[in-house]
């Protein structure tokens, strides 16, 4: 197996007329956690969006480019955006569990899809995926009860939990913690550092004390270009280029 | 008193230029305040008169018959005997079949228009849709006699004979002019009111969970199956039931094509009568009191039965969207 777990070559996004994607190219490495920052409206939620094929569900999106997932393009005539999306889960920024759904049907959600059936195996899949999304403490006894009842940050790991249940190797994350406090959010950050093991974690983030934190990269997007990418601890302590120095030190953006 | 009014000259004279001749503005919003309030009142009082101008005329009826009235299956207006049970059954049984087969169809439409369709597109097909809704029942009436009617006796009073013939529901012969053309007939008149509602309905669903559903790996279908269908199933039986209300109170269309007999028959080839179509099918040769009062009574059920049905239609398709809203 190399290294790379999921190669960009030269993708650009349009919503219509507007193209939000300029011509990206990256690599991310197996067991990373990568982080993408840039002022709004930069086309990093775009960008990441282009990854599970998600973008193409929004009227008049287009996409050009190659996603190269262990090697294999998922963008080729023949790849299957629902068997691309069984590789490469996604959290969104809106904790968003299935309404009139339980805690448990929420996370077996994925393999039931996929015709899982075994009650034994289910049970199996929650409880695990709960624990890694750190969550089943707070809800083991009630996992019958409807998810959206539970609390913000408790639905934002629901929905990693989620994700978790379908094991995809590659996670990606569009801003998971903009919608949280602060308390709700460190233990979503806690959680990706321990998801760092089995999974390859791409998070979009405003927060770049976040990015600092827990990313080994860092990407920096403005209007839709790659300004610069790299290892966190140099982006964030010696930026190569003018822009990024600018935006992490709060000079622009 | 005297002094106030010196006061209020003493002001005039002096011409505060923050004064406004004539009527002040306060009064002109109390006015118009007034009168809509008037108008408003006026709608609510009205209905209120409809319902007690229809139990005064309904009155010789109740004393005759009491509750018999609803229970007798027999509706002789020679012998002045009269039971509703017959129109109360047409008029459930037609209903009935008519949301059976509405109401899929009505669903499968919505979902289609809302998520298949590009946005101009659907908002066209949804127009046409909801034009159908503009069609004079007359209209239905005349295409249900001339082209639905032969359709059903020659077409699918076949197919139906010989693959459920052996239910009661599909036996003895068929005229064209029966309980199931009525019910075909209504089914068709009320998908535009479902299809709209269930439109509504499903736009206040948020797109969230749909994306989420997509990003575990489900078809498109699954998706809309998980995140659109399932929110929303209280919010469509009460588009399902807002279409009830409507085939159950439907008159001209369902007169002319049902065949008018106050029977209860237990084939839906045969002919029959519900509560509306008697209504207006006798009301102009009712000549004893006690006929006319009891086509009022009849009428009277009726307009109490689909008050609560559009009602409790209406609660159930606000309370969805408002916590549509919330989520």
């Amino acid at each position: 197996m190399s290294d790379v777990v999921l190669k960009v070559n030269d993708l650009k996004a349009w919503f219509d007329d507007f193209n939000a994607v300029k011509g990206i190219d990256l690599e991310y490495k197996r067991n990373t956690i990568n982080a993408i920052i840039g002022p709004s409206g930069c086309g990093k939620s775009t960008y990441i969006r282009c990854l599970n094929r998600i973008h193409e569900e929004v009227a008049g999106a287009k996409i050009s480019g190659e996603v190269l997932l262990e090697g294999k393009n998922i963008y080729a005539p023949d790849a299957d955006p629902v068997e691309v999306r069984k590789h490469i889960g996604m959290v969104f920024q809106k904790p968003n569990p299935f309404p009139a759904m339980s805690i448990f049907d929420n996370v077996v959600i994925g393999p039931r899809l996929w015709g899982e059936r075994n009650k034994k195996n289910l049970e199996e899949i929650a409880y695990k995926s709960l624990q890694k999304a750190a969550l089943w403490d707070e809800v083991k006894d009630k996992l019958h009860q409807e998810g959206t009842s539970l609390s913000g940050g408790q639905q934002q790991r629901l929905c990693l939990a989620r994700t978790l249940a379908t094991n995809p190797p590659i996670i990606l994350m569009d801003e998971p913690t903009s919608a949280l406090d602060p308390i709700a959010a460190a233990k979503v950050e806690d959680l990706m550092m321990e998801l760092k093991d089995e999974y390859t974690v791409i998070v979009v983030t405003h927060n770049m004390q976040q990015a600092a934190r827990v990313a080994d990269y860092t990407s920096f997007f403005v209007l839709g270009e790659l300004i610069e990418h790299g290892l966190s601890s140099d982006i964030f302590t010696n930026p190569k280029n003018q822009k990024t120095e600018d935006y992490i030190t709060g000079r622009f953006g | 008193m005297v002094e106030m009014v010196s006061k209020d000259n003493i002001e005039n004279n002096t011409s505060s230029p923050l004064k406004k001749r004539g009527i002040s503005y306060k009064q002109q919003d109390k006015i118009a305040f007034m009168i809509l309030r008037g108008f408003a009142l006026a709608i609510v009082l009205l209905l209120g008169l409809m319902i007690y101008q229809l139990f005064q005329a309904s009155a010789p009826a109740i004393k005759e018959f009491g509750f018999s009235f609803i229970y007798n299956d027999f509706w002789n207006p020679i012998e002045d005997e009269f039971g509703a049970l017959p129109f109360i059954y047409g008029t459930l049984v037609t209903s009935l079949i008519a949301i059976l087969i509405a109401a899929p169809v009505s669903i499968a439409i919505a979902l289609f228009i809302n998520e298949y369709l590009p946005k101009a597109l659907g908002n066209l097909l949804g127009l046409f849709v909801e034009l159908i809704s503009a069609i004079p029942s007359i209209i239905f009436g005349l295409w249900g006699l001339y082209y639905l009617a032969p359709w059903v006796k020659d077409s699918l009073t076949p197919i139906l004979k010989s693959t459920l013939g052996f239910l009661p529901l599909f036996s003895g012969p068929s005229f064209g002019i029966g309980i199931l053309t009525a019910s075909i007939i209504l089914s068709i008149m009320i998908i535009p009111t479902i299809t709209s509602v269930c439109r509504e309905v499903f736009k206040v669903v948020p797109s969230l969970q749909k994306e989420a559903a997509l990003a575990l790996g489900a078809t498109k279908f699954e998706a809309i199956k998980l995140a659109i269908l399932k929110p929303s199933f209280s919010g469509v039986m009460g588009a399902v039931v807002l279409g009830l209300g409507r085939a159950l109170g439907e008159t001209m269309a369902v007169a002319m094509v049902i065949g008018n007999s106050a029977e209860i028959s237990k084939s839906l080839f045969g002919a029959g009568a519900t509560m509306a179509s008697v209504m207006a099918n006798e009301y102009a040769e009712a000549d004893s009191e006690i006929h006319l009062s009891a086509l009022c009574l009849i009428g009277l059920l009726l307009f109490v039965v689909t008050f609560f049905v559009n009602f409790f239609a209406r609660s159930i398709t606000w309370k969805a969207k408002m916590r549509g809203k919330k989520v």
